[in-house]
């Protein structure tokens, strides 16, 4: 009895892993599948116009210079529309003081809801978009003056509902937990995603996203009461059919910076797995067409539960079958599931090489015994964060946690949600 | 493995959308051969070497003691009775005869006759023909055209030394293929990552079949580095050598779970069987006449000296050739290991060389004729001289003339030599001794009969015990948990099944010799050295 429970759960930890090594793998397959995640070369001409929102709630210290980077973007025809609440006179002064300068291309709306949040901020100044094309920004994102460009040419050239951009932490240096963030990062937006756009489900990052205004007003804009509308909208976008298209440069992704504790990375993790649990009980994933679709959906959603508990579940299911005497082919099936965990350790080695070989970072031996020491510890902060984030859903608690941010990818201090 | 062979010949399949659209007034297999080729001529070769080596399998060569040892040790996986028929000594990893284990509900389809082990041969059929697909397709995956690529899964599965040798259940059989494989995987066309990793995976099993395979790893290692486009390598590396060391590592995992990694009174262990293969008495040089390994040699040179000749030679020769670079390191690392002065050479290594060999040859024959074809013959081709002063003779003409002429010399060869392993019966004394005993044993079940492992599952079969009552001949002097049972020595045993195997071994087995002493001949089958006797213990003598 105990020999099938060990096998059973040994073989599904096992297939579990092997397709998140499967999925997390998925870009380089084939040489081919690399050079398609890339963006095409534009062809000079934009097409579309934008409206760029950027979002800013206790800013003020680094909304200006995201504003002014973004205005030195190569595009023709865009605006930047900065949302401020109304209880933020700080933030909104810089950004009054930006739409003054710029008086064509930036604009400020306040936002006067009485809870704060994203989709709130995002859903307010969605009515004065007249761009063909919204795009969403963090205040303290890097923005590559080429992206829109290759936005635009990416929208005509693929006929695209979406177009989701890279965005990758950088800070890998900051601490322990900061260097296994920028990888997760690496190989979400630089794999990942990819596979999920090709599969016709995909769950939208926060930033650097771009929907075409139509189909946003369409939908109602983002959902007020999900903890996470980036990946909501992406889920209800998917289940009608909207062609979404991810590219991935690394000259061109937006730059962020991890949270600056590992507290804040647990709270910010906790909100995501709690929108994600959000996004799964709202069911619109039920209508994409395909059963395939389906299962990826209820899987990718499930994901960060499944992975919270996989780790514990296999040191456990080793103990048990050491301790007590099952036979010899049991406890070797016990093991199994270590075989695609070092091989995911392995993988996320070479990930981190090929992270400092796009960034021109220095990646010290240090700095690999950090990531595969930190394995364990990171994996049980995602594990805290799963159950928090559940018992926070039982208890109906959804108001939104801030992730703190000091600015430690541009060198500047600054408070500002995520 | 059928459905890899089937995915890539169909991504070599020319676009359908190509094709005309007026109906094709050529007959099905003409439009099949079109359309796949490499399907077709890979049925073929399948067919033919099955057929040629399928004929007469159960009769040539004599059966050995190693196939009854692997073909007994899987019948105790299947039996539920651990790895090995007597304790399991970390001999070899025991992967090969779990898949011995895996195949033989085949002979269990057809058997219905004595001797097992004979019959049990038809599970190497599908492996045989896995390996022809497999060096076909391995072949063409190294940029040889089609007449080459059959050529090597002609030399492959033709060779009267692969004749014999494939058709015995040996464990380097399977290795072989799964290494085949695992260079089909490396250079897969695609340059997929998970065929990187399947590669490692085949290696690994490759390995965990049969240990020597190991020698083969560094050429693979150069395959994979072919197979891969430098904007992915770092990752399909990783991924090869993670696969085929995390499987690798499940030897290691099975040894530490049982207690037997290191040596220790009491219990066998995979460190001390290591100490021991490594300090095992060679077999002597190679090259020295009258050492166990020039006997070794002589006898694979018997059964085909073309093969290991030109084999050897073209695999140097292959070394110079870029496209055939990682087959022919293989091949020639398995040589020099073969020739190092003092290793121990087992007759088997030869099937781990085989297929480096075919590839090499066919590889190292297509390097010439592409040299033949760019030819300028000049004064030469004018064949005037000779008096045939219309002809001129071209390079294509050459490469034609050369190949009748070196069919013409091999194919007798060949055919003298796979007719004797298509018609010789070699088994007929084994066969009259394991139907001697079912006749005239009276109550196996309570009877102790030491035979050879060719014989020891008939013996299970018969009734007796499995162990003690059959005993496996070396076990009666040297494992412990068998002497124990035998507290009066030769006394305690009651008949010998006295084959060449037995009269051969060096071990010194002083009760197996003083039971035979003190035993009289009830039944004689065939003559000189492959002499069966029964040899019944006389159990009131005296001891001389």
């Amino acid at each position: 009895m105990i020999s099938a429970v060990i096998v059973l759960c040994s073989l599904m930890l096992f297939a579990v892993a092997v397709f998140t090594l499967w999925w997390m793998l998925h870009a380089w397959r084939t040489p081919e599948t690399l050079a398609a995640t890339k963006f095409a070369d534009p062809d000079g001409t934009g097409a579309l116009s934008f409206s760029l929102l950027v979002p800013a709630r206790h800013e003020q210290a680094v909304l200006e210079r995201t504003v002014l980077r973004l205005l030195e973007s190569t595009h023709p025809d865009f605006e930047v529309i900065v949302i401020v609440g109304h209880d933020d006179p700080d933030t909104a002064e810089v950004a009054h003081r930006l739409a003054a300068r710029h008086p064509e291309q930036v604009f400020v709306v306040t936002d006067t809801h009485e809870k704060k949040n994203k989709p709130k901020a995002l859903n307010s100044a969605l009515p004065t978009c007249r761009g063909d094309v919204v795009g969403v920004f963090d205040a303290e994102d890097q923005v590559h003056p080429d992206l829109l460009s290759h936005v635009d040419h990416a929208f005509r050239d693929t006929a695209a509902d979406v177009v989701q951009g890279g965005v990758q932490l950088i800070n890998f240096h900051s601490s322990w937990y900061s260097l296994r963030n920028c990888l997760e990062y690496f190989f979400w937006f630089r794999s990942r995603l990819h596979l999920h756009a090709a599969k016709g489900f995909i769950p939208l990052g926060g930033n650097t996203v771009f929907v075409r205004t139509d189909r946003l007003r369409a939908n109602d804009g983002w959902d007020q009461n999900c903890l996470a509308e980036d990946c909501d909208l992406g889920v209800r976008l998917s289940s009608q059919g909207a062609k979404v298209v991810v590219a991935y440069d690394s000259a061109m992704v937006t730059k962020e910076e991890t949270p600056d504790s590992v507290l804040s990375l647990f709270k910010q993790r906790t909100r995501w797995n709690q929108g994600f649990l959000q996004v799964y009980r709202k069911r619109d994933w039920r209508s994409l067409p395909s059963v395939r679709q389906r299962m990826l959906a209820r899987y990718t959603l499930a994901t960060p539960f499944v992975q919270a508990f996989s780790g514990l579940l296999i040191v456990v299911g080793i103990a048990i079958a050491l301790l007590t005497s099952v036979p010899d082919v049991v406890a070797m099936v016990s093991f199994s599931p270590l075989i695609p965990m070092v091989a995911m350790f392995a993988f996320e080695a070479v990930g981190l090489h090929d992270f400092g070989k796009q960034y021109q970072l220095t990646i010290r031996p240090s700095h690999y015994a950090k990531l595969i020491i930190g394995g364990p510890f990171y994996q049980l902060i995602l594990a805290g964060a799963a159950i928090r984030a559940v018992w926070r859903e039982m208890r109906g608690r959804k108001d939104w946690e801030l992730t703190r941010h000091v600015g430690a990818h541009l060198g500047v201090e600054a408070g500002t949600a995520s | 493995m059928a459905t890899v062979v089937e995915t890539v010949l169909d991504e070599e399949r020319p676009d359908p959308t190509s094709a005309p659209a007026a109906p094709d007034p050529r007959g099905r297999l003409a439009r099949l051969l079109a359309s796949r080729p490499d399907l077709v001529i890979t049925a073929l070769l399948v067919a033919t070497v099955v057929l040629v080596q399928g004929l007469n399998i159960d009769n040539f060569p004599t059966v050995s003691d190693d196939e009854g040892t692997y073909l007994a040790q899987a019948w105790a996986i299947q039996h539920g009775k651990g790895l090995a028929h007597y304790s399991y000594w970390y001999d070899h990893p025991p992967l090969g005869w779990v898949q011995i284990a895996a195949l033989s509900w085949i002979p269990a389809l057809l058997w219905h006759g004595p001797l097992v082990v004979m019959h049990a041969r038809v599970i190497m059929l599908p492996v045989s023909a896995a390996g022809t697909a497999l060096v076909y397709l391995v072949a063409r995956r190294i940029d040889l055209p089609r007449w080459a690529a059959a050529l090597a899964a002609v030399v492959f599965g033709l060779s009267p030394l692969s004749v014999t040798m494939q058709r015995e259940i040996y464990l380097d059989n399977f290795a072989a293929v799964w290494m085949l494989a695992a260079f089909a995987c490396a250079l897969s066309p695609r340059r997929h990552l998970w065929h990187h990793i399947a590669a490692g995976l085949c290696a690994a099993v490759a390995v965990l079949s049969k240990e020597t395979m190991l020698i083969a790893a560094p050429a693979l290692v150069m395959a994979v580095w072919r197979g891969t486009d430098k904007a992915t390598r770092k990752f399909s590396l990783v991924g090869f050598a993670i696969a085929f060391a995390t499987i690798g590592a499940q030897y290691l995992l099975y040894a530490v779970l049982k207690g037997e990694l290191f040596p220790g009174p009491g219990h066998n262990s995979l460190i001390g069987a290591l100490q021991y293969q490594l300090g095992r008495g060679g077999s002597g040089d190679i090259l020295k006449s009258g050492s166990v390994s020039n006997l070794t040699l002589h006898w694979w040179l018997v059964r085909d000296p073309l093969l290991i000749y030109v084999g050897t030679a073209a695999s140097l020769a292959a070394l110079a050739v870029r496209r055939l670079r990682e087959i022919a390191v293989a091949a020639v690392l398995l040589v020099a290991v073969a020739m190092r002065p003092n290793g121990y050479l087992p007759a088997m290594y030869v099937i781990q060389v085989i297929p480096f060999f075919a590839l090499a040859i066919a590889g190292t024959a297509d390097a010439c004729v592409r040299g033949l074809l760019r030819l300028r013959l000049g004064a030469i081709g004018r064949l005037g001289w000779l008096g045939l002063g219309r002809w001129r003779l071209g390079p294509r003409d050459l490469v034609a003339v050369l190949a009748i002429g070196l069919a013409g010399l091999v194919a007798p060869q060949w055919e003298a030599g796979d007719e004797t392993a298509d018609t010789a019966y070699s088994n007929n004394e084994y066969v009259a001794a394991a139907n001697w005993i079912r006749a005239n044993v009276p109550d196996p079940a309570h009877r102790r009969i030491v035979v050879d492992d060719a014989m020891w599952l008939d013996t299970v079969k018969d009734g007796f015990q499995p162990g003690l009552g059959a005993i496996w001949f070396y076990k009666v002097d040297l494992d412990p948990a068998v002497t124990r049972t035998l507290p009066h020595g030769w006394r305690d045993l009651d008949y010998v099944v006295l084959t060449s195997i037995i009269r051969q071994d060096p071990n010194g087995l002083p009760t197996v010799r003083a039971a035979i002493a003190h035993s009289t001949t009830v039944a004689t089958f065939g003559s000189g050295q492959q002499q069966i006797t029964i040899q019944k213990v006389d159990h009131s003598g005296s001891g001389q």
